[in-house]
């Protein structure tokens, strides 16, 4: 077989490429090339970490032994589950509404693109901190929450301090601000999709909601998720400041009420490091599975023969 | 071929006309092509040839004029002289009438060479999924591309990827099948494998309009020539007639540098 030969099936280009077959590798025996540079620099690392290391775990000042008597305290782990919940849930609520105000701005209805373009306008515009405190004044603000007519009866009313608790202020502030930030990730998402798409799918006679699940959104989906796995990481750690609200169960709070019980900041805030760290990762092992899942079809080799 | 009678009749064009803002990409377009024929539209770039191809199926709003297939006015209902817009449910009932092979393939790309081809009769048509596999495996079996069904676009060829795409749009069994310049964005020898699909359509007796310049094929394949400039159809008939004795000075002027 000549090299010619083996190039073309293995382009796969032939029209009846489809036969498997089995080519003999042509290869030659490469002597790998040797990097002392690569070693030099290495060994410096290595030194440089073992130093920092050993400065920081013999060091008086970070107080270990309180450190590792709360890293698992009860209080902390409470903590870490508030967190994690706060987390979750916001961005489980700010995705589909994120997606609902692409699809707002995108609509021809001009009232429904500018409430879309009015929210990313207000949100992303005003700070967290703020949002977060007028959600904890809401029951101070609106005492009675009212289902009525315009002008006409009312129909069913509620205690405001019921329904907009501190939790629930503290992920309506959370969510309602990552929504702005999201929904331009998520525009620009899209608009990166070429047009043909979206005429290869009308072609096929496809309805504009069966463009947007069969086809747009698991395309987007690939260039989405980086910058939205960003977003969550983002978030995980914005959750420190519902004590705007206040909301008091959070993982930052409950280690600076400790720190400020025993006077030692230092090993309290490598507690809560300790853990924003591991929240971190865990998401980030999600987001490779996820990137896999939704890069199916653009980040796979172009083999010709399997 | 170039019957008149209305049940003959697939595509007819009504004066059409185009407007993209100030530019006039179509300037009243009069055209019929009977059941079971093939029109081929050739002309220079910028003529309105994939214009007049995309009013067909409705990618193109049209702005005067009437587009119908198999009789039936596309995209308006007509009453006492005023054009009431369907609903966006209703177009797109009419678009699964015509297939479209489009010239940069537009396959979807998350999607396998399979699911390409399934996912108009599952997902629009609501077949049922294993009868859409045994239909769409038979299809990629038709256009040469059998075993390959697993494969992503991005890991098939040019020539493959438009295989794919005709057997996606052939999947909706359209009574009329639109080719966009099919072989364009294909390298020089992969051209041949998608005009012999091509070709094979034609023997089934297919109704179809395909814009190419591939002369050499349109001589071989088409009953229904037309030359287009400047949105307007300047001269049609045989092949034999306008490829080899054109009448028309802008038509010869166009064959002597493409032929």
């Amino acid at each position: 077989m000549t090299k010619d030969d083996i190039n073309e099936l293995q382009d796969g280009r032939r029209p009846n490429a489809a036969a498997p077959c089995n080519v003999d590798v042509v290869q030659n025996r490469v002597v790998q090339r040797r990097h002392p540079g690569r070693w030099l620099v290495a060994i410096l690392i290595v030194i440089i970490a073992l130093q920092a290391g050993q400065g920081m775990a013999n060091n008086p000042n970070f107080h270990w032994d309180t450190y590792f008597t709360y890293l698992f305290s009860p209080f902390v782990l409470r903590g870490v589950g508030w967190t994690l919940l706060l987390t979750v849930v916001s961005m489980a609520i700010s995705i589909p509404l994120a997606l609902a105000l692409v699809i707002m701005r995108e609509n021809e209805n001009p009232i429904l693109q500018g409430v879309a373009w009015f929210w990313v306008w207000f949100f992303r515009g005003t700070p967290i901190y703020t949002q977060l405190a007028f959600w904890g004044l809401f029951a101070v603000l609106f005492p009675r929450i009212s289902v009525a007519v315009p002008f006409g009866p009312e129909l069913l009313s509620v205690d405001s301090r019921w329904v907009v608790t501190p939790a629930v202020a503290a992920i309506a502030g959370l969510s309602f601000n990552e929504t702005a930030y999201l929904s331009e990730i998520f525009r620009a998402g899209f608009r990166a999709i070429d047009r043909g798409q979206t005429e290869a799918a009308q072609a096929i006679g496809m309805t504009k909601p069966k463009i947007w699940t069969r086809i747009l959104i698991p395309q987007a989906m690939r260039i989405i998720i980086p910058p939205t796995g960003n977003e969550t990481i983002g978030v995980l750690k914005l959750t420190s400041l519902v004590l705007a609200v206040p909301f008091t169960l959070d993982l930052t709070f409950a280690t600076n009420a400790i720190a400020n019980r025993t006077y030692l900041p230092v090993p309290l805030l490598l507690v809560a490091a300790t853990w924003y760290l591991f929240i971190t990762s865990i998401l980030m092992v999600g987001q490779y599975y996820l990137e896999r899942h939704y890069g199916r079809g653009h980040d796979m080799p172009k083999e010709g023969v399997r | 071929m170039m019957s008149n009678s209305t049940h003959t009749l697939s595509v007819e064009m009504d004066s059409v006309h185009k407007h993209y803002g100030q530019y006039h990409a179509l300037r009243g377009v009069d055209l019929k092509v009977a059941k079971g024929e093939i029109c081929v539209a050739i002309g220079p770039s910028g003529s309105g040839k994939s214009t007049l191809l995309r009013c067909v199926n409705q990618l193109e709003s049209i702005s005067g004029g009437r587009v119908k297939i198999n009789g039936e006015l596309q995209g308006y209902r007509e009453r006492d002289g005023s054009f009431y817009p369907l609903s966006p449910g209703q177009v797109s009932r009419q678009r699964r009438r015509t297939g479209m092979v489009f010239q940069r393939f537009n396959l979807f790309p998350h999607m396998t060479a399979l699911q390409n081809v399934i996912e108009g009769p599952v997902h629009v048509n609501g077949e049922r999924k294993a009868e859409a596999r045994q239909r769409g495996l038979a299809l990629l079996d038709r256009v040469g591309l059998a075993g390959l069904g697993d494969r992503y676009p991005a890991q098939l060829s040019g020539g493959q990827q438009q295989r794919v795409a005709i057997a996606r749009a052939l999947a909706m069994e359209p009574e009329v099948m639109l080719f966009d310049e099919p072989t364009s964005a294909l390298d020089p020898e992969l051209v041949g494998e998608v005009l012999e699909v091509i070709k094979s359509l034609v023997s089934a007796g297919m109704t179809m309009m395909l814009v190419t310049h591939e002369i050499g094929f349109a001589r071989e394949v088409a009953d229904h020539v037309i030359f287009m400039d400047e949105g307007v159809i300047v001269e049609e008939g045989r092949p034999s007639e306008l490829l080899g004795n054109a009448r028309e000075q802008r038509t010869q002027a166009f064959l002597s540098k493409v032929l």
